[in-house]
Formats: C-alpha cells, structure tokens, sequence
C-alpha cells in the first residue's frame, strides 16, 4: 500500500540490500529489525527496505557465511535474533563497496552533473 | 543446497514474531496509538506465511519433497496405462535380461578374481597356457620343469610363497579304503606344499597340504575338494583322515578344502582331488617326470611380498631361468646354444583370476554376445522411446495445461525422464529374473558336456549393480528424446489446436526410431544367419569317422607297475568280453579318440632319407577303423595277428601319404621314431579329424598297442602311449543304456580301468561347437527379438498415425481417393521406412562382418545369400506390419470420420 510519504522515497536496487545490511553490522552485531531501521535512518529516510525481502535475504548471507546469528536479548529486553558480520562478510563487504563506488562515479560521469 | 546447517522453521517463526513486537514498540515510540502500532508493524513486513514459505522452500529438502511428488505422479502414470507399461516392461526385462544374462558369463569368465586371499597379489611366471608336457625351449616360458622350479621358487626373493601345479588337472580313480563299491573317477591335481598357503586359503575341515608333505618320503597325503565331499560322501566327517586308494595306492585325506574353491584356474570340471606334487612318481611310476629337468609340465603362481613389484620378479625370474638353462646345458654348451638361451624369457602377469583357460577359450565370442546382446537393448530403447512419444503426444494437451498454469519447463522434462528411469528400474528387476533364467541356459549351452562348471547363475553384487546402472541408463537414453519433446511444446498452440491433425513434423523422431530398429534388426539376423550357417557347415562336414551309432568310452588306466604282458591280457579280454554285450557290434581300443582334441606328435625318420620329420601318431587295437567308421583305402587296418611280439607296422592316413610321398607306393617303406627301420606301412585309411575341425586332418600314423621295442618299456613317457584312454563301440540303432553294463563288465575285467564318461560320437563332436553353438544360437535368438520387437513398433507407429490422420484420410475419402490409394499411401509410408532402414543396415552388416570372420567355417563374412535371406524376412515383416493399419485406414468411413471431429 503506498502512503504519500512514501512517494518520493527510492526502491532498491537488486542486490544493494546485502551489500547495505553489511554496512549496517560493520557497527555491530544488530538485529534484523533494527537492520532495517538504521538502513532508514542512515539513509535519511529515502531508502525503505521492505521487511517481507529482508529476512531471506539475512537468510542468504547467513548462509553464504558472511554474517551469523544468535538469540540474544535487545536493548529493551526483548528476545532477538542478533546478526554478527563474520569475517568473509567483512571482506565482501570492503570487495562490494569498492565495486559500488566504482559504479556510483562511473554512472555520476556518464549522467553529467546534477542539475537543478 | 547440502551442507547448509539446517535451521527449523520454527525459529524463523520466532524471529518474525519478534521482529513484530520490536517494530510495533518502535512505532508506539513514534507516537502511533497502540493498537495500528501492530497493525502497521504487521502490514510493513507483508506477507508472513509468504516469508515462512519462502524460507521453507529455500531448505535442502525441497527438492526432495518435489521428487516424492513427481515419483508418485509417474506412478499414477504408470499404472494408468496399462497396455502400454506391460509392453514397456516385457521390451525392457527382455533387454536387460539378455544383457545381464550375458553379463553373469562375462563377469565369471574374464572379471571375476579366485575366491582366494587377496587376489591381486598374485603373480604368474608366464603368460601363455600351454598344456600338457613340453621339451626344449618355450621361447617365452609358461609351464615349468619341477627342477626348474624349485630353482625358481628358491631365488625369486620378490615373491612369498610361489607355487606350482599341473598344467592340466587328470582323473584320478578313487575309492574308499574298505569300500567294495567301484572306483569313482575324480579330477586331480599334483601342486606343490605350498599351494594352499600361497593361495591363503583354509580348510573347511581338517588340514591343507603343507611342505612338509611336499617332500620324498612323506607320508602320501591327499586333499579333497568341498563339492566331492558332500556329493560323494555326503560331508562325512570320517573322511578326514581316512585312507583313501587313488589309482591303486594309499593316501590320507589330510582336509576339505574350502566350498567355492576350485582350484587354480576357472575350468571346466575343476579338480576335486589335491595330490602334492612328491606323490607323482607314485602314481606315474616309473613314468614319473618328477625330476626330469627336460620335462616341462608345471605353472607357476606367487603371491608378491609387501612392497615388491611385477617389474622386479620378471627382472629376477628372467635372470633365473637363463642361469639355470646355462647349467643344465653344461659346460661345454654351443654358442649357438648359447645365443639361444639368451633369448629365452619370463613375462610375469597378473594371476588375480588364476591362469584363465577359460578366458582365452570365450574372449572372442563373449565379446561379440555383449555387442549383439547391447543391440537388442538399444533396439527396445528406440521402441520404449516410440512408445513414450506417441503417450506423449497424447499427453501433450496436459503438459500444456501444466505449463500454461506456470509449471516449469524444466519440472515437466524431470517428470518425463523420472517415469522413464521408473520404467526403466522396473524392467530392470524384471530383467534380473530373465537373467537367472537366461544364465543357466547359456551356461547350458556353453559347456555342453561339462559335469560341472564353477559359475553360479544366481545374480551376484557386480551383476546387481551391472543390471542397476544399465537400467537407469536405459531409462535415461529412452527417456530423453520424449523429455526433449515435452521441452519443446507450444502450449497456446497445442491447446488452440487440440483435436486437429497438424502435419506430420511431429512423427519425424518416432519414424527415424522405427528406421534405426530396421537397421539394427537387419544386422542382428544377418549375422544370425552366418553363424548358424557356418555352424551347421562344422557340424555336418566330412569328419572322416561316423557320428550316427558310435558310443565312446573314455576311461582311466592305473596301470602303474603293470607289465606289458599283464596289459596286453587285461586288452585282450576287453576285444573279447565287449562286443559281447547286447547291441555292441564291434569294439575297439585306442590311445585317444577322434576329436578329443588330444594329439601326439614326434619326429620321426625314413629310411633312406636323411632328413627329420614330425607327424602325429595314436595306438589302436584291431577293428578300430571298422568301428569308428574311418574307410581302409588301400593294404590293410591294424588286425589281431598285430601283437605285442610281431613285427612292428603301422597304418598311415593320407595327409601323411600326401606329405612324405606325395611320389611314391608308400606300401611297404619303413620309417621309425627312434630307428628309421622301425615300423613298416601296411595300410592307408583315409583322413579323419582329431584335432580341430576348422583344420584339414594332420599327417598321422597309427602303430598297434603294445608294439614297443621292449627296451623302450622301462624308459620314458612312450610307455605311456600303451594305455588306453577310449573304448569305441558301434552300437545297433536305438541301443540305449549302455552304461551300467559297460561300467561292470570293465570293473570285472580290471578295477583299475575306471570308467570316467560314456558318450556317443555325437556328442563327443558337439562339444567341440560349444562356442560356436552359443553364439550361433544367442545371435538367432536374439535377431528373432530384434525383428519381433522392430515389428511391433513399425505396427505401433503406422496404427498410431492411421489414429491421428482419421479426419485428413475421411477428407481424401471424400474427395474422390479410392481405396487403393490410401492403402498405398499408409504402406508406402511403412515400406519407406523398412526400406530406409535396409538402406542404413547392409552398409552396417557389411562393414561389421569383419568382427565375425575369425569365427566363420565354410562361409564368407559377406554372405550375399544371408544378406538376402535377413533384407527378406525385415521386408516381409514390414509389409506385415504395416498392412493391417493400412486396411484398417482403407475401411474408414468418411462421413463418421468428419463427425467425430
């Protein structure tokens, strides 16, 4: 169901979501809830990560080894399941990150300077 | 998807359920009211059950789980269709049962190890299997004197143990010390102390031989084989160390040797009877060649120590054997002699499956069963294939209901090919059934004759699997073409045309199968029709003897320590008492009969000639060629008045005429073995086989029995020649059981002359053909198979297309074709297949009868009249075949045709 506050947010592209969940563990182990928060904080609210795609996709990456998880409790005591970037995650992450940067000048180049 | 660390469902529930709370309190936070914070958490996640579900699907045991759908869908599929599955299962159990079948032979004959400890250490000297007792250099040396040896075993450090045996197992006479029932003839074996304890084998009860019974003086021991132990003294465990009387002298029986073993070698009624090779001059007597270093009669088999390689023992047996030839041959040896030892040698093989008569004997014609009886299963494929594709065509609309409702192609083509391996699985068990049945008709057929032949026909482990692995790749190769297909459907068109014949694209792969089976079924009998040809042409050719009303005795002499004069009244009285008999009209005695593929050769000298020649030569008593039926040409046949003490003569036959005086009278000239003077000819008779039957007969005379220089009689193996192996009898018509009187009218005459097998001439011929008979008869059977099949499947095809073309022939019906025409027009379909199919199969039996030639008599592997005979029966069978559709497409009536549609 789309809101008007949702409106000029951004769909993500395939494939960044593994890479931003990453990014997000590199500050911690977290789980997937507040994953997905931090995402849209960070973000400045304009990526929305839809919650019904995030959790296979924590179950792909768990199982590609590069983050684990583990029963905990949150901050406010409720039981979690808490995400911990593993050390290949850790190298993947710095690989894809890389990548991206190098595909964000890439199509900055090509589409010119911003306008307006 | 394996070695994922599994993750219950549940917990990925839990990890939902908190995810929810977590976000509804964050949203309570943000200030929305308690009760949208849930509903709002819920909404953002989306579809829960969906998630769960997708979580589930993503596990490993999915697949699994779609798999035991699949199987249950195929088996509903199965049973479905019945007609088709029951035709589906018989092509198959046939297929594979005959390939299985074959398989159990090739399995025991070339692949399978002795039932021994750790076969694959065993190593021969040796790589050829020669037979019998051979003098002079081998070249490359396989059988051994026994001095050589004992020179061998103690110098070859790489080995063991290395053991020795006879090269050919011989019939012992055997009876129970106390016994008055007459002497049962056992197959027996002379081997070497260690021959057990080389093979690592133990005994079932009792002991094995040991050395120290290998040695001169030991007490005489004997081991008794498992099956003769339980056949003749049914597993009485008194027989261990009882004293036992083997061709009249007394052993122990030390032990049973294991059930299964039979020995060194896979033969033909393997031996039952372990004598240690110290006994030997005991039972040959003054004959003995124990210590003879010029007598070569023993192979060689050792087991390798840990770590030893073949390549060192054939460099040490090598170095051995020209050593020990140097010292035999003397100081004062030749240089050329010299130069002649240097170029003997050993080659050392590997002996896992003993020293493998057998495998020699079957090689060729196993190998040309496995390929025919491979053809017969590609054949079925092509018609099982044939037959999925027509069900498949008929299942089209369903898989296109299937895909157009989203299934994946790649499920439809997985369901395809798992009924197809189903099918295949079961007509593979089904197949085992054929096979067992199968093997021991093969095994029937291929050692006719045999008492016992140590294969089992029931299936083992190897044959298990052989028959598994070949199902599931015969599922895989009929399964694929329909999969393809299946893969390749057009649902929206399918289904837009559903009842309408559409042009013929569709048939094009089930035509091009019926091609290749017309193909493959032309070969098959062409090369049927060439064995048996040339079978029949071994079985009725000119043999030079008579088949019809001739029994043969074979017979076993202990005559060790007889005297001639002893020998020549125990012969004396057989000639008299035997013709005796009810139904016997003459008799007859003789070193060895026609065709027991038995043969003594010597050299030879004429008088007046200086040069050295070599024939082949047997002894016979009087009446001998009357009896067997081999006709007197010229001077007269060995007679009564040819006694021991008369003047020495002999009969030659005229191959021997042809090669030693193709010029001459040879009536009257002299020749000897020993003295050029020796024997004078009195008689020609006229060639008969001894040998082989694909050979012309050999340049062979015949000397009466017991005519020796009695100086000779003390020395060597030419006394020997004197004892009687076969007894002939030309019997009225319709004489049968003869048997029993034979075997008690002998045992009357002499104990020690114990009967080992009654046959008639006949069958003393056939069982020289087993090989080819087996083949002969496999390859027919088979190509009837083949045609068999072949044709149903071009009736299948044409019926099916009759079928599906109903409205088009009702359209043609109705716009003016006759009768006749669509008779032609069905036919001639059928016949361009039959006819494309000859096109590609004569080529093919042409260029592939040159595997055949080696096996041939009589007839050319390009066998234009069989070639003619096999394009006949495939072309009546066709037309056959396609006919009945054809009427039955002739009959249809127009305007029912166009109203079902």
């Amino acid at each position: 169901m789309l809101t008007r506050e949702e409106k000029n947010r951004v769909a993500l592209l395939q494939g960044t979501l593994d890479l931003l969940i990453l990014r997000i563990l590199l500050f911690g182990s977290e789980h997937g809830q507040g994953i997905a928060r931090a995402i849209q904080e960070q973000s400045e609210d304009v990526l929305l990560v839809d919650h019904g795609a995030l959790y296979p996709a924590l179950q792909r990456l768990e199982s590609k080894g590069w983050i684990s998880a583990k029963w905990g409790n949150s901050e406010n005591n409720r039981k979690a399941r808490f995400y911990t970037l593993t050390k290949n995650g850790r190298k993947q992450l710095l690989e894809e990150t890389s990548q991206w940067r190098k595909l964000a000048r890439a199509m900055g180049r090509v589409l010119g300077p911003e306008e307006s | 998807m394996f070695g994922r660390p599994r993750r219950n469902p549940q917990d990925f529930s839990d990890e939902l359920q908190a995810h929810l709370a977590l976000e509804a309190q964050q949203l309570k936070k943000e200030g929305i009211p308690s009760g949208e914070a849930e509903m709002a958490a819920r909404r953002r996640l989306g579809n829960m059950v969906q998630s769960e579900e997708r979580f589930y699907e993503s596990s490993r045991w999915i697949w699994l789980e779609q798999l035991r759908k699949d199987i249950h869908l195929a088996l509903r599929q199965l049973a479905h269709s019945k007609g088709f599955t029951a035709v589906a299962l018989l092509t198959l159990a046939l297929g594979i049962g005959a390939n299985t079948a074959v398989f159990t032979l090739v399995h025991a004959v070339m692949l399978q190890s002795l039932p021994v400890a750790n076969p694959s250490q065993l190593y021969r000297l040796g790589d050829t299997n020669d037979c019998c007792v051979i003098g002079g250099y081998q070249g490359s040396f396989s059988i051994y004197a026994y001095p050589l040896y004992q020179y061998l075993r103690d110098h070859t450090h790489q080995f063991e143990q290395l053991a020795a045996f006879g090269a050919q197992p011989s019939p012992f006479s055997v009876r129970r010390g106390g016994d008055t029932a007459l002497p049962t003839p056992l197959e027996g074996e002379f081997v070497s102390g260690n021959y057990f304890t080389m093979f690592g084998v133990h005994a079932a009860a009792g002991r094995m031989l040991l050395a120290t019974d290998d040695a001169s003086g030991a007490a005489p021991v004997a081991v008794l084989s498992y099956r003769a132990w339980q056949l003749r003294y049914a597993l009485d465990p008194n027989v261990i160390g009882a004293t036992f009387i083997i061709n009249g002298a007394n052993y122990t029986i030390a032990g049973i040797a294991p059930a299964g073993f039979f020995g060194d070698t896979l033969r033909i009624d393997p031996p039952d009877l372990w004598i240690p090779l110290s006994a030997e001059p005991i039972v040959r007597g003054q004959n003995s060649i124990l210590q003879h270093a010029g007598d070569h009669w023993l192979y060689a088999i050792g087991r390798l120590k840990p770590g030893a390689s073949p390549g060192k023992v054939q460099a040490e047996a090598d170095l051995e054997l020209k050593q020990w030839l140097l010292d035999q041959a003397g100081s004062n040896v030749s240089a050329k002699e010299r130069n002649e030892i240097g170029k003997q040698q050993i080659h050392v093989t590997p002996a896992s499956g003993g020293v493998g008569s057998l495998k020699e004997h079957y090689k060729e014609a196993l190998r040309l069963l496995m390929l025919v009886a491979a053809l017969v299963l590609l054949i079925a494929c092509a018609n099982i294939a044939n037959l999925l594709l027509a069900r498949g065509t008929a299942g089209r609309i369903q898989a296109s209901i299937r895909l157009a409702l989203g299934a994946p192609r790649r499920r439809l083509i997985r369901q395809t090919l798992i009924e197809s391996i189903l099918l295949a699985l079961f007509g593979g068990a089904a197949g085992l059934v054929v096979a067992f049945l199968g093997t021991r008709a093969i095994l029937l057929l291929a050692f006719r004759g045999a008492r016992f032949v140590p294969i089992d026909a029931a299936p083992s482990l190897p044959v298990l699997g052989f028959a598994f692995g070949l199902s599931l790749l015969t599922g895989l190769i009929f399964g694929l073409v329909p999969a393809f297909i299946s893969a390749r459907i057009q649902p929206a068109e399918v289904l837009r045309g559903a009842n309408r014949s559409t042009g013929n694209s569709s048939t094009l792969p089930q035509k091009s199968l019926v091609v290749l089976q017309a193909a493959l079924s032309l070969v098959l009998l062409a090369y049927a029709g060439i064995l048996t040809k040339s079978l029949g042409n071994l079985e009725h050719q000119q043999f030079g003897f008579e088949t019809v009303g001739r029994v043969m005795v074979s017979v076993s002499p202990a005559f060790t320590g007889y005297t001639p004069d002893r020998i020549y009244a125990v012969y004396q009285q057989l000639e008299q008492r035997l013709p005796q008999i009810a139904g016997v009209q003459s008799a007859s005695l003789s070193q060895y009969s026609p065709m027991e593929q038995t043969n003594w050769s010597s050299g030879i000298h004429f008088e007046g000639r200086p040069e050295g020649e070599s024939a082949s030569w047997l002894r016979v008593g009087p009446h001998y060629f009357e009896t067997i039926g081999t006709h007197l040409l010229r001077g007269r046949a060995v007679e009564q008045r040819d006694t021991p003490n008369a003047r020495m003569i002999t009969v030659v036959n005229q191959a021997f005429v042809k090669k030693f005086f193709p010029n001459e009278y040879p009536i009257g000239k002299r020749f000897g073995m020993k003295n050029p003077g020796d024997y004078e000819i009195v008689g020609i008779v006229e060639d008969a086989k001894y040998l082989d039957a694909r050979d012309s007969a050999w340049p062979t005379f015949f000397l009466p029995l017991l005519q020796m220089t009695k100086a000779h009689w003390a020395e060597s193996g030419l006394t020997r020649s004197n004892f009687i192996h076969d007894i002939e009898l030309r019997v009225a018509g319709g004489t049968r059981d003869l048997e029993p009187t034979i075997r008690r009218t002998m045992a009357e005459i002499d104990p020690n002359l114990t009967v080992l097998k009654v046959r008639s001439f006949g069958e003393q011929v056939s069982v020289n053909f087993n090989q080819e008979r087996l083949l002969a008869r496999l390859t027919g059977l088979f190509g009837l198979l083949a045609l068999l099949v072949a044709t149903v499947g071009l009736y299948g095809i044409t019926a099916y297309s009759v079928v599906r073309r109903t409205s088009e022939i009702g359209v043609r019906i109705a716009l003016g074709a006759s009768r006749a025409d669509v008779v032609g027009m069905v036919l001639g379909s059928a016949i361009l297949q039959i006819g494309l199919g000859l096109a590609i199969g004569i080529p093919v039996a042409l260029w592939g009868a040159a595997i055949l030639a080696n096996q041939l008599y009589g007839v050319k592997a390009y066998d234009p009249a069989m070639l003619a005979a096999a394009t006949a029966i495939l072309g009546a069978s066709g037309m056959l075949a396609g006919l009945f559709p054809a009427v039955r497409a002739a009959g249809i009536d127009p305007l029912q045709a166009l109203r079902t549609e």
